[in-house]
């Protein structure tokens, strides 16, 4: 017997529930039953909007009553062993590595890019930033976390968001170095989809640490968040105004980087009067 | 006097450093830095100081004369929007034949020519005459337009034989007519030059003041013939002034002669396009044939244009405080060839400049950022989205000289499209030294209103030419 009643079998503290809400048998063939006993807000598959008076259940079946979905398992059924926590020594080892990779990855990113006299300032702005970005999204997690799942799994959520500063990294240096080593523009023009990526896999391991039943939803959610946020981009971009030219050449590299195969001069010409076709199209244009 | 509402457009000088755009200032900045620039100031200010007193009488009853003389051949040709029925721009004019045919400059007329809906050309006479205009054609290279008057039986200038012939001599008197801004028909004098020396059209150098308004009228001889129709004056200088040579507003003339009664063209536009793509073949073609020369920069050949019409000048960044981390000496080339399209339109010019950037204490990566930033656009004058596309480019790493005789160039192309006239361009293309990690020579080459295939054939000469010096 199940209900809310204290004279039921097991006892639900949830107000949807009737007092006396659902009876489970076992029928003459062996196979458990649930039978609803007249309440108003009946009983649901686990999968199905539509009440059933009477729902055959298998070995390991989940059914809804009021807001409370129950699994019932055989005796029968293998109890999984118990899921330890992750070491917390693991956790803060990485932690303390990425705390000093991150900051001396983006020092030595602004010391490269460093061509005037070096001040203090140039160095500390970014770091402040950074550090301002990394703590706002690791205390925002923490409490939506907490909210949801009762507890703020801080440490874990300071790996992510540190896990995330560094990859930043990784993709913006990576992106430049692809453009100028490879000869392929696009990869810096087209860098925030690395950036979008990014911050949805970051979304996405955190909702997972909320619930980690609906991964499914979740990794749903984030993939329609980084669609939309890639359209917009890249509508953005495409309707930029003409206007005068910026530098034309637009990131150099030491020459050591480069990866790419050297053209020769028939080749890059060749791909040079493509333009002309490109550019006849334009005139066409409303400017 | 001056209505401030109506502020008239004052169309005179297209010089090249005349434009308000950022070239002006690049130019007459390292013109006022150069040692010879300052004592040329001061020599201008030697030669105002001589021809400014009026001594002869003799001198001042000939100006009287010739004004007498002109005066009923002096037109001030108006710009009206019709809409509003005010004046937009005006210039001067001279007549030229008994039946009404006047000459000025194409800059004076240009927004009828290329939007004859929204304008119309007036005249006004000294006498207080007035009326409508008819352009008939247009010799845009040379700023020369051949106007018809509604009156007939018109008193008229002759042109000057000397002048056509070219046996003017430096020095001689002659005196400007027109109607500067808008202050009424006025004469003044000053002294024939020459032609410009490094001018790839050619102009005459008149020593007078010319001012805005008197676009398009002439400047004559003691004999009341034309040498020269005015067409611009060089801004932030004293008395340096241009005219267009007689023999091309005679030719313009004897064309319209000989055409008759054919009706002039319905659509300027085209025919703005069609000149300027016979007039890019000539410069050109006399680009190209002039070749490049090497010019040794820092361990590289940079290629150079041995065309007379170049003028050059040096840069470096020494002399910056706190003192840089790498130095860059640099040579740009202009070519003195721009010509007027429209109030938003110069084109013709030919850009060539060579940066060696030499790191002081940066390393290779920091030298690349420092690179990155040195490197300027390609195009210059500025754009216009009425008459440009917007540019696109072709990067890529080539190698173009012969082998084992240069290095590996970051090479950019960009190009944008005209749109009124097909067929031309604006051409940039950047290209960047690749083999040494602390030093690097970057070559520019930008093309105005060049035909595409002319553009490739140029630019592959050009960084053919980049190679490592002997």
């Amino acid at each position: 017997m199940i209900g809310r009643a204290y004279s039921n079998d097991v006892v639900l503290d949830d107000p949807h529930v009737a007092p006396a809400h659902v009876r489970i048998d076992r029928g003459d063939d062996g196979r458990l039953t649930a039978l609803d006993l007249g309440s108003a807000n009946g009983l649901y598959p686990a999968r199905g909007r539509a009440r059933v008076p009477l729902l055959a259940l298998g070995d390991d079946s989940v059914f809804r009553i009021g807001h409370s979905l129950l699994r019932v398992r055989t005796a029968e059924h293998a109890v999984a062993p118990e899921r330890p926590f992750a070491p917390r020594e693991r956790l803060w080892l990485a932690i303390a590595a990425l705390v000093i990779l991150v900051p001396a990855s983006e020092i030595a990113l602004e010391w490269l890019t460093e061509y005037t006299e070096p001040r203090l300032v140039t160095y500390l702005m970014p770091l402040l930033a950074m550090l301002a970005v990394v703590g706002g999204w690791t205390i925002l997690w923490s409490i939506v976390t907490r909210v949801f799942a009762g507890h703020a799994w801080f440490e874990r959520n300071l790996l992510i968001a540190l896990t995330g500063a560094l990859i930043y990294q990784i993709v913006g240096a990576g992106s430049e170095l692809g453009a100028f080593g490879l000869s392929w523009s696009a990869l810096e023009t087209y860098n925030y989809v690395g950036f979008f990526l990014l911050f949805a896999a970051m979304t996405f391991f955190q909702l997972r640490q909320i619930n980690p039943t609906h991964q499914l939803a979740a990794a749903a959610i984030v993939a329609c968040l980084f669609v939309c946020a890639v359209a917009v981009q890249a509508i953005i971009q495409s309707d930029v105004r003409p206007g005068p030219s910026r530098a034309t050449v637009r990131l150099l590299l030491p020459p050591s980087l480069r990866l790419a195969p050297v053209d020769d001069e028939t080749q890059f010409f060749d791909d040079v009067k493509k333009l002309q076709d490109e550019l006849n199209k334009d005139r066409t244009e409303e400017p | 006097m001056l209505d401030p509402v109506v502020a008239p457009r004052l169309r005179l000088p297209r010089s090249s450093s005349f434009d308000a755009s950022s070239e002006a200032k690049d130019l007459l900045i390292p013109f006022l830095q150069r040692p010879v620039a300052k004592i040329g100031m001061v020599l201008a200010a030697l030669v105002l100081a001589w021809v400014a007193p009026r001594p002869a009488v003799a001198q001042t009853q000939t100006a009287q004369q010739i004004y007498a003389a002109t005066r009923p051949q002096l037109l001030q040709i108006r710009t009206v929007v019709d809409a509003a029925d005010r004046q937009f721009v005006i210039g001067s004019g001279f007549l030229v034949s008994a039946d009404g045919l006047a000459i000025t400059n194409y800059h004076v007329v240009s927004d009828y020519a290329l939007d004859p809906g929204t304008y119309r050309l007036e005249y006004a006479m000294a006498d207080g005459g007035q009326g409508n205009v008819e352009l008939l054609a247009i010799d845009m290279p040379n700023d020369l337009a051949l106007v018809r008057i509604d009156r007939h039986d018109t008193p008229y200038l002759k042109f000057s034989k000397r002048a056509v012939e070219g046996t003017l001599q430096k020095g001689e008197q002659l005196f400007s007519m027109g109607n500067p801004l808008d202050l009424g028909f006025t004469i003044l004098d000053g002294t024939y030059n020459g032609l410009v020396d490094r001018s790839y059209n050619e102009r005459i150098h008149f020593s007078g003041a010319l001012n805005p308004g008197m676009s398009g009228g002439p400047t004559v001889t003691d004999d009341d013939t034309v040498v020269g129709v005015n067409v611009a004056r060089q801004l932030g200088s004293e008395l340096v002034s241009f005219l267009v040579p007689a023999r091309f507003a005679a030719a313009l003339l004897a064309r319209q002669e000989e055409a008759g009664d054919k009706p002039p063209p319905t659509d300027f536009t085209a025919e703005v396009g069609r000149q300027l793509k016979d007039w890019q073949e000539g410069l050109y073609k006399s680009f190209e044939a002039s070749g490049f020369k090497p010019m040794v920069l820092g361990g590289y050949d940079a290629p150079q244009s041995t065309a007379p019409w170049f003028s050059c000048w040096g840069r470096t960044n020494s002399d910056l405080v706190p003192r840089p981390r790498a130095t860059v000496n640099a040579t740009m080339c202009d070519s003195d060839s721009q010509i007027f399209i429209a109030n938003d339109l110069n084109t013709g010019r030919i850009h060539v400049t060579h940066a060696y950037v030499k790191s002081d204490s940066l390393n290779e990566f920091q030298f690349a950022a420092f690179l990155s930033h040195e490197v300027q656009p390609g195009f210059f004058g500025g754009f216009s989205r009425r008459w440009q596309t917007r540019q696109r480019c072709e990067e890529g790493f080539v190698h173009a000289a012969a082998a084992g005789s240069g290095p590996v160039l970051r090479t950019v192309w960009c190009a944008r499209a005209y749109r009124a006239f097909p067929g031309l361009y604006d051409v940039a293309l950047t290209a960047v030294t690749e083999d040494n990690g602390r030093q690097a020579l970057i070559s520019q080459l930008a093309m105005q209103g060049i035909l595409y295939d002319n553009a490739v054939d140029i630019g592959k000469r050009f960084i053919e030419a980049v190679r490592w010096a002997r």
